[in-house]
């Protein structure tokens, strides 16, 4: 059996469970969307400080929902110990990770895919002109998030505090990534030359770089016990 | 009980050595131990199988019978001493010990949101079997899920969790299986298929560890039952 192929499978199980369920579609899309309301509602009728907030507003809420998807990606392993039959397949342990993280990727791409419309009818934001430009920022800066994401939703998956601290420990590691995603959302959506968006699309190419194989590296050190 | 292994303490190694009578070895042990933060769980185990015997652990619960399993399982790393399955270290080739073991454990492992047949399709893709669909069926139908092979699995009884759990063991092609009390929430049908079960896998010389407080039970499968207590082992003699 290919790598590809348990990648594949543990990816497919995974979203299969989610569009059976669709537990952590209403959460996510409910926190996100209620996130985007409140925002634009606090802001009111100015409409320069709506737009200047709608990248920002918008990748908070991703981030937060994100959180939500990760943590319930291994709340259903846990239902029947399933992860531990899971780790007693012939499949190497990085190929667990990417197939949880690619369930985890698509998950959240689509739920940003979802926002992004929302976001530019609540905050007035312009996104047909730079929307390839736009869609290539939210498919880097959710692979980064949900490379941290999954990784650290991991770590804390049997621990009895697991809620309050994936947030805490994964935050402050993904934060580069979200700065990059706002301010390149923000170039492409705001500035005159749109082309300032490149170097920070360039920064979330190789922040995703770096976790993808630290994480991929890491992986088996946090499952083996 | 057809007594197929030889034992007694094993002064040399200080552990409690079991010898096979004649059989390639499946399983090699010496001095393991395993703890748990600071409590020793498993204490300088020594043991050897052969190929083809069947093993019954026995002991209260909490003696260290679910943790040794996991430990050839490679689920679990031994804090001290060392071991192989079929030659193959626990630690440094554990994916190669994964390929030729299979482990039923008390718990499921399968996911409730999906259908007992997605279950199995699933196991089959990551133990690389090429099973075809009516394969998986027939599989199912053994263990006597065939009515229930599109339910959720979030609607099965514990005991129909077992018995799909037993259906992933057949898949899985392993020369090696570690069973955790196989017979638990099953009802006398459900037993006779392990029963069954354990008699085809004894036929092709698979080997077996089982865990299990139904010693009459196992006993005609059984080549040596060893009694676990306070993470050591010994040959049972009755």
């Amino acid at each position: 059996m290919s790598d590809l192929t348990a990648v594949l499978a543990v990816a497919g199980k995974d979203l299969r469970q989610e569009l059976r369920s669709r537990s952590v579609t209403v959460a996510t899309l409910f926190f996100a969307a209620i996130t985007l309301v409140v925002l634009a509602f606090a802001v009111g009728s100015d409409q320069a400080l709506l737009r200047s907030i709608a990248p920002g507003a918008l990748w908070v809420a991703l981030a937060f929902a994100g959180v939500i998807s990760a943590a319930q990606s291994y709340a259903a392993e846990g239902e029947e110990n399933a992860f531990e039959q899971l780790l007693l397949y012939p499949v190497p342990r990085a190929a667990i990770y990417l197939g949880k993280l690619l369930a985890n990727w698509l998950y959240m791409a689509a739920l940003a895919a979802l926002m992004l419309p929302v976001t530019a009818v609540l905050f007035d934001l312009p996104i047909s002109g730079n929307l390839p430009l736009l869609l290539l920022t939210l498919a880097l800066g959710t692979l980064g998030f949900a490379l941290i994401a999954t990784f650290y939703a991991a770590l804390t998956a049997n621990l009895r505090a697991r809620e309050s601290l994936l947030p805490v420990l994964m935050f402050p590691v993904v934060v580069p990534i979200l700065l990059a995603a706002v301010r390149a959302t923000i170039a492409l959506t705001q500035l005159e030359n749109p082309a300032l968006a490149g170097d920070w699309l360039q920064l979330l190419v190789g922040f995703d770089l770096v976790y993808l194989v630290t994480c991929i590296a890491v992986f088996r050190f946090v499952v083996d016990e | 009980m057809a007594a197929a292994l030889s034992s007694g303490r094993d002064p040399k190694k200080g552990g409690n050595g079991l010898l096979p009578l004649a059989a390639p070895l499946a399983i090699s042990l010496d001095r393991l131990a395993r703890r748990y933060g600071r409590e020793l769980v498993l204490t300088d185990v020594s043991l050897t199988v052969g190929e083809g015997r069947v093993v019954v652990l026995h002991g209260p619960n909490g003696a260290g019978k679910t943790t040794l399993l996991k430990v050839l399982a490679t689920r679990l790393r031994p804090s001290r001493g060392r071991g192989t399955v079929f030659g193959f270290d626990l630690v440094r080739h554990a994916h190669e010990v994964r390929r030729r073991t299979a482990m039923l454990s008390v718990f499921g492992g399968s996911y409730p949101a999906l259908t007992a047949a997605e279950n199995l399709s699933l196991a089959a893709r990551l133990y690389g079997s090429t099973s075809t669909s009516d394969e998986l069926a027939t599989c199912l139908a053994v263990v006597g899920l065939a009515d229930s092979r599109d339910k959720l699995v979030r609607t099965f009884s514990s005991g129909m969790k077992k018995r799909l759990g037993l259906a992933r063991l057949r898949l899985a092609g392993a020369r090696l299986w570690l069973l955790d009390e196989p017979y638990a929430a099953l009802d006398e049908e459900g037993k006779s298929s392990v029963d069954e079960l354990l008699d085809d896998a004894r036929r092709k010389r698979i080997t077996i560890v089982l865990a299990s407080h139904e010693l009459e039970r196992v006993a005609p499968f059984a080549d040596a039952v060893l009694q676990v207590d306070h993470g050591g082992i010994s040959l049972r003699s009755d």
